[in-house]
């Protein structure tokens, strides 16, 4: 039953990103060349729209379904892996036009691709898996 | 059947209010790339301190992740959605710079402790500080390869 429901909501979030073709090369390339607003427009106005439920959920003390008062989780600051991470997922984010989500998204559209895609990702985290002990946070 | 273009102004404030409904049903924070660590762990187990944690907790993000697969195949294989422009030319060009592509995305993505839905959606929506240095990660890596380092290739 639970298992269904996170399905039922990654169909709803996946059909989002494919109406509005967040998962599309071209449209990636657009965001980084600054051509277009459409992608900039969807991320702004996502945050923002977030941004209000989120400070609603907290002004009101919203309950989950499961009952209890939601408490948000923030991820913790660590400067070094927030940026030098962020700048390898943005490399390759301009490769494959996709990010995590849309990668999956990709197997559904052309499973040799999106295998292909999937798995480098797979991995890519087993890589960082193994080198974190290494690296500097 | 050619889909129409969603537009951000509907897109994005449809994602920005997925992000509350999901947390207030599910109880779970919005985040695709955990995910990531979620299938490395199940496959490859407890050798790697990485991995070697409970993730039947963390369970959810697989189910999410079979409901994104699952979308993509109704909407392309069985609806037969097409797109105004199809990603595939560009895709299928260079399978191995895209295998590359996706290393980057498993590995930044971990490195950075979140992606787009994580940090830059999530994240920014909390004001976390740690968010918005990864989103100008993101955006500084993507633009640089996109501009300077893809029109060298195609």
């Amino acid at each position: 039953m639970k298992a269904l429901l996170f399905i039922v909501f990654g169909f709803l979030f996946a059909s989002i990103l494919i109406y509005s073709e967040a998962f599309h090369w071209q449209r990636i390339q657009e965001m980084f060349h600054f051509q277009s607003f459409h992608m900039f427009g969807l991320l702004l106005s996502a945050i923002a729209t977030a941004a209000l439920g989120l400070i609603l959920i907290k002004r009101f003390r919203v309950k989950n379904l499961q009952g209890e008062v939601i408490v948000l989780k923030k991820k913790p600051m660590a400067f070094y892996s927030n940026a030098i991470g962020g700048l390898v997922f943005g490399a390759g984010w301009a490769i494959t036009g996709a990010c995590s989500a849309p990668l999956f998204i990709l197997i559904g559209f052309n499973w040799k691709i999106g295998i292909l895609g999937v798995g480098g990702a797979l991995t890519g985290a087993f890589l960082y898996g193994l080198l974190k002990p290494k690296l500097k946070h | 059947m050619e889909a129409p273009l969603l537009p951000w102004y509907i897109a994005g404030p449809l994602i920005g209010l997925f992000v509350p409904i999901f947390i207030i049903v599910s109880g779970k924070q919005l985040g695709i790339s955990s995910s990531f660590r979620v299938f490395v762990a199940a496959i490859a187990g407890k050798k790697i301190d990485y991995f070697n944690f409970n993730y039947r907790n963390d369970l959810w993000q697989i189910y999410f992740v079979i409901g994104l697969i699952l979308a993509a195949i109704v909407h392309f294989q069985i609806i037969g959605l097409a797109t105004v422009i199809s990603p595939e030319p560009y895709l299928e060009a260079n399978p191995v710079l895209f295998l590359l592509g996706g290393i980057l995305i498993g590995f930044g993505s971990r490195y950075a402790n979140g992606c787009t839905a994580g940090h830059c959606i999530m994240g920014n929506a909390q004001f976390s500080l740690a968010s918005l240095v990864a989103t100008f990660g993101f955006f500084l890596g993507g633009l640089t390869v996109s501009q300077f380092i893809i029109p060298l290739i195609f």
